[in-house]
């Protein structure tokens, strides 16, 4: 085989395991969600589809693929149609630039385990991330409902606000890490001690609010508030496109926490192992991400949702401010006294 | 006129984050606590002889069942659920019913015909569960509605001490 075709051939089939174990996780999540919030309110959970209600996700699929999607009369054909594919391609293209796993070598070929590289990574993902809003407005537009357009206006007006917490939050760690490849900040924390949380836990705290409020999660799930606005933008949504909805939103779930794991906390680095095998490595990146899944659920079936002013007030008035003086001091600190992060590393490995 | 005043919140509240670390704190221990809902139809409700289910005929040791087809249910039976067709029989009760229908989808488990049998042919069972797929499969006879002494012991002997106490207080007033 010639090595173009080789390299193509080996796309083919990191896109294929990417994208289809992607699918897989986010369907085990919709089970996962409702497991958890059953056991914590004392309840069993699904139980009655396969051993302990594993197939539920299988189940549930079969189910909105036989529904009808149905198309309200005054909505706006096209563009309700078109809405859930938008809600749900950004969310399924970020994962193409997240490093999985450190070079994978299997039957004699080595490839890093991600779809592609870019050295702008973290821009892809803002970038292409702050795309998937457009699928809620115009799904909720289009619907030509009253509920459906407030949730939508709402989504849009907290994607604004708390997109910008967000990459200030993120540029504070590229500041450190110096590069916006995800590749690259991964491989700077190698070792328990150099893992980012250690250096910007605010920036960490802030980017994690402002994930729950970008995946439209609780307690920021406004779009979709359900006591108000009768689940909001998905209102009129059936079938395969209101699931394509709840895809995109675990989607969005599992890329953030993919992302959070590899800017702060050593991505597929295995803690006191650094020449760990890559089975090893990418293990250790799927036990990252479940956890920080589970924190998600967590949430959701703990805190209340807020007041949309409130959530107003804590965006523009409380992370905004926070997250610009936080971007100032770590500039300041790497411009003008760079001998903090080293005496501040010593301290950190010395206590570890 | 009462003037609620709001609770002024300390600094630690309206930090949120200790406030939300300990609401989530308290959900992680609830995970690991035993679920209360009942699985039903695998673990099925707790019943006791008191619990008014469904009448049936008791069938007695000798394999007869003790109605002599009286009536006296038929016409207690604020449902109209119970039609009983009478017949001769070689037994030395000379009766019984040739035809036992009770609709159990009339039937509203009052224990009036349990109560209104003056031979304890009939009283009311533990089973409560009832689905068909037809109306008139939900009209139980004679075969269906038979059981045997054992499974509906319980019940009698709580009717019966039921019934003494009942008489006792009676009979002191």
């Amino acid at each position: 085989m010639s090595p173009e075709l080789l390299e193509i051939v080996v796309w083919i089939v990191k896109v294929h395991v990417i994208f289809l174990g992607m699918v897989g996780v986010a369907a085990i999540t919709t089970l996962a969600e409702r497991k958890v919030s059953a056991w914590m309110q004392y309840r069993h959970g699904p139980t009655r589809v396969g051993p302990q209600g594993l197939l539920q996700p299988l189940a549930d699929g079969v189910k909105f693929i036989f529904k009808e999607s149905l198309v309200p009369d005054g909505a706006n054909k096209w563009m309700f149609r078109f809405a859930p594919a938008l809600a749900a391609g950004p969310a399924m293209l970020t994962v193409a630039v997240i490093p999985f796993g450190p070079d994978v070598t299997l039957f004699g070929v080595t490839t890093p385990f991600s779809i592609v590289d870019l050295d702008i990574g973290l821009m892809y993902i803002l970038a292409i991330g702050g795309l998937s809003v457009y699928g809620v407005i115009v799904g909720g537009w289009a619907s030509n409902s009253k509920y459906s357009l407030l949730g939508g206006l709402r989504a849009s007006a907290q994607m604004v606000s708390y997109e910008l917490s967000m990459i200030l939050a993120i540029l504070s760690v590229v500041a450190i890490s110096g590069s916006l490849d995800l590749r690259e900040v991964v491989m700077q924390q190698k070792t328990l001690g150099e893992w980012n949380i250690l250096y910007q836990p605010v920036a960490f705290l802030l980017f994690l609010i402002a994930a729950f409020a970008e995946t439209n999660r609780h307690p920021f799930d406004f779009a979709e508030c359900e006591p108000e606005l009768v689940s909001g933008f998905h209102t009129e949504y059936s079938a395969m496109r209101f699931a394509l909805f709840a895809l995109g939103e675990y989607c969005a779930m599992v890329v953030m926490s993919s992302v959070a794991v590899a800017l702060w906390f050593g991505g597929f680095s295995v803690p006191f192992m650094p020449e760990a095998h890559w089975t090893l490595g990418i293990l250790a990146f799927c036990a990252k991400v479940t956890c920080f899944l589970f924190f998600f659920l967590w949430v959701r079936w703990t805190l209340p949702r807020f007041r949309f002013d409130q959530l107003m007030n804590l965006g523009w008035k409380v992370m905004l401010p926070i997250a610009l003086v936080h971007l100032f001091i770590t500039g300041a600190v790497i411009s003008f006294a760079p001998q903090l992060k080293s005496l501040w590393n010593g301290l950190v490995n010395g206590a570890s | 006129m009462v003037i609620v005043r709001r609770k002024e919140l300390s600094l630690r509240e309206r930090l949120y984050l200790p406030e939300i670390a300990r609401g989530l704190s308290i959900t992680f221990r609830k995970l690991f606590e035993k679920p209360i809902t009942r699985q039903y139809p695998e673990e099925p409700l707790p019943k006791n002889e008191v619990t008014r289910g469904q009448p049936r005929l008791v069938v007695k040791d000798d394999g007869n069942i003790a109605c002599v087809s009286c009536g006296m249910c038929e016409i207690a039976c604020p449902a109209y659920a119970i039609t009983i067709d009478g017949g001769e029989t070689d037994r030395p009760i000379e009766r019984e019913p040739k035809k036992f229908e009770i609709d159990m989808l009339r039937c509203i488990l009052c224990g009036f015909c349990e109560e209104a049998c003056p031979k304890d042919a009939i009283f009311m069972s533990d089973e409560l569960e009832l689905a068909d797929y037809s109306r008139a499969a939900l009209i139980y006879d004679l075969e269906k509605l038979k059981r045997p002494k054992s499974a509906l012991q319980k019940r009698i002997d709580y009717v019966y001490r039921l019934n003494n106490r009942w008489r006792k207080s009676s009979s002191t007033s």
